[in-house]
């Protein structure tokens, strides 16, 4: 059992920080402000592999482990969650259901684009009613000779302002019996396939979240990811690796929050002494240091299960549940250690409280993670 | 092809340094490693030649175990070689001992290097003499502090500033710069890159016997210099209000500080304050 990160992770985050630190750190919170999404930046990581991150290599990924791949996503939102937040869903949750269910076609066709980012992906399941209850999507699929025709709105897609291809799920049988929804690789110029006004959100502002309609939208046959009535399959698998994503992006978010306060707490002085000689504050740093910590390896270990082939969906679940639940504390308890700064949009904490709660949301509420979570652990035990 | 050589030091990425107050040297075991940023630049230089031209970069550092990171670091970035040179033997190596160490290595493992490339000078201690001494030891022309270099057939010219002025040499290959921070702004790392640095055939490691050194010349009496003494500058900021009119508080503060100023800049400025009034 090994716990301290080996040199090629520890090279990893330096390399990755350096680069949030240097384009990044000096747009942040304007981007956040303007909710601009940061084109040049992001072109600038096309080229470095941000946006392969597990591809593997025949397909012009980097081909990482899956602690290099959080450790990835955890230094970009470190600096600037909503950026990181791009990464993460374009890996996690767009790209991956490709490695795991495409074609031997669609993966030559698709991966060596996603890989290169010269098409962002997105995952499109949320809808008006469906949301924690994935089951009750309500958009649909016809097939009418080599086509299916898809029909309905998603909302609150990540990246969907930008996107080139979103995973659409759809009812491919309507027959309340017998419902069924399937997956489909609609790539935005198909007709029908049509975006919403971006959304006016509390944080990751900078992420072009947006709705997307599909009216009569086209999709080739071919396009049908993994098989019929596979969407449910699909689905849970995707999220459960997607939640490594949201984990790591919201432990980003954390230590980013934690340095600024405890950078903060050693600068402010009262009472003629910088408060980090407080003992009251002295707790805090000490709760939001083990928080961190313990959110690490609970992260990391479930990276390791899915790198060994290994079932990870229960400890991903637990992972992203924690890391969500220390993000919220931790930029909370940040903002507190500044004060009334803190609560100012001169410092950075603001943006990142506002930030971290997003994660005890998207990609399965804190509520849906205790119910995967109770659901293995209860089937384990056979007492 | 031309054969080039980066030589990387890894320095201590903290600014306050941990001093081992009985030794006078570093504690490098409790600072997180970094490639020193001129070297970093060093090895943009040589990857920039790669790219205008058919060549194969060889990076060479002397250090600890840990220092394997920082060739992993240029293999990543495009290196097609690595050595690390470890021994303990060779702990506490001052600059003469390193480039003696690094000429034999140089010998053994690249003799028909065409241009070698150091960083200028290193963030921890700043001496900016391994370059130097390592052309010294093996007999090339060299120059220090280059900002630019242009490769003409076999000829190398580089541009450097000295003192208040830029100056163009040229010089035969072989050779060997140092390269300044001024240009050569490093790139970005890749994560294939990071990713297959780890992979392949790795670094070849040397120690002390393998390159045929003599043992007695690297215990500390063997390098020529010592640190005797090593100490932080104790600084203290002294926070001042002037109040008043604005040309009140202008004059005030010239008055209280054109000395320092002056100094700060170069030039007197007693002159023009009172050209001004």
């Amino acid at each position: 059992m090994q716990f301290n990160p080996c040199m090629k992770h520890k090279l990893i985050r330096n390399s990755v920080r350096h680069f949030a630190e240097t384009e990044l750190a000096p747009i942040a919170a304007e981007i956040d402000r303007d909710a601009t999404f940061p084109l040049d930046v992001i072109e600038k990581m096309k080229t470095l592999n941000y946006f392969g991150l597990q591809v593997p290599k025949e397909f012009g990924g980097a081909a990482m482990d899956s602690i290099s791949a959080a450790i990835v996503m955890e230094e970009i939102s470190r600096v600037c969650a909503a950026v990181g937040l791009c990464v993460t869903v374009h890996n996690g949750v767009a790209v991956y259901p490709f490695i795991r269910f495409a074609t031997p076609e669609q993966k030559k066709h698709y991966l060596p684009k996603l890989a290169s980012g010269e098409i962002i992906g997105a995952f499109s399941l949320t809808e008006a009613n469906a949301g924690s209850d994935a089951g009750s999507v309500e958009t649909t699929a016809v097939k009418k000779n080599q086509e299916y025709i898809l029909n309905g709105t998603k909302i609150f897609v990540t990246n969907g302002g930008v996107c080139d291809l979103a995973l659409i799920f759809a009812l491919t049988n309507t027959d309340q019996t017998r419902l069924q929804s399937s997956v489909f690789i609609v790539e935005s110029g198909f007709p029908g396939f049509l975006r919403g006004e971006l959304e006016d959100l509390c944080g990751m502002r900078a992420n072009p979240v947006s709705s997307l309609f599909l009216e009569d939208c086209r999709v080739p046959e071919k396009n049908l990811l993994g098989k019929l009535g596979d969407g449910m399959k699909i689905g849970m698998t995707t999220l459960d690796n997607g939640r490594i994503g949201v984990a790591a992006q919201a432990l980003g978010i954390a230590q980013g929050a934690f340095e600024a306060a405890v950078k903060y707490a050693k600068e402010r002085q009262q009472f003629k002494k910088p408060i980090a000689s407080l003992q009251t504050i002295q707790n805090y740093i000490a709760d939001m240091a083990t928080g961190i910590a313990a959110a690490r390896l609970l992260l990391y270990h479930a990276c390791s299960l899915k790198d060994e082939g290994a079932p990870f969906g229960c400890e991903a679940a637990m992972a992203k549940l924690y890391c969500s639940q220390v993000a919220s504390k931790v930029t909370s308890l940040a903002v507190q250690i500044h004060g009334g700064y803190g609560y100012s949009k001169e410092y950075d904490v603001e943006r990142y409280f506002r930030d971290a709660k997003v994660t005890e949301i998207y990609e399965g509420t804190s509520e849906i993670q205790r119910l995967v979570i109770a659901r293995s652990v209860l089937s384990q035990w056979t007492f | 092809m031309l054969n080039l050589v980066v030589c990387l030091k890894q320095v201590p990425m903290v600014t306050e340094l941990p001093w081992d107050a009985k030794t006078g040297t570093l504690r490098r075991d409790l600072a997180a490693g970094m490639m020193n940023p001129a070297c970093k630049h060093a090895l943009e230089a040589a990857l920039q030649i790669k790219e205008k031209f058919s060549a194969h970069i060889t990076v060479i550092t002397m250090g600890p175990p840990a220092a394997e990171e920082v060739l992993r670091e240029a293999l990543a970035l495009g290196a097609d070689r690595a050595i690390l040179i470890c021994d303990k033997l060779l702990a506490g190596a001052d600059t003469y001992a390193t480039s003696l160490v690094l000429t034999a290595a140089i010998k053994k493992e690249c003799p028909k290097f065409d241009l070698i490339l150091c960083g200028a000078y290193t963030a921890d201690s700043e001496t900016a003499q391994v370059g130097p001494q390592l052309a010294e030891e093996l007999d090339l022309p060299a120059a220090a502090y280059v900002e630019k270099l242009e490769i003409h057939g076999r000829t190398l010219r580089v541009r450097r500033m000295v003192d208040n002025f830029r100056e163009t040499l040229e010089m035969e290959f072989p050779a060997l710069v140092t390269v300044s921070m001024e240009n050569y702004r490093p790139r970005y790392t890749e994560l294939m890159g990071l990713e297959n640095a780890f992979g392949g055939d790795g670094v070849i490691v040397l120690g002390a016997a393998a390159l045929g050194i003599n043992a007695s010349l690297f215990k500390n009496k063997g390098s020529r210099t010592k640190v005797r003494k090593v100490f932080l500058r104790k600084t203290q900021k002294e926070n001042v209000i002037l109040q008043g009119t604005a040309s009140a508080v202008v004059t005030e503060f010239l008055n209280k500080y054109q000395r320092k100023i002056s100094t700060a800049i170069g030039k007197s400025i007693e002159g023009k304050l009172n050209d001004e009034e």
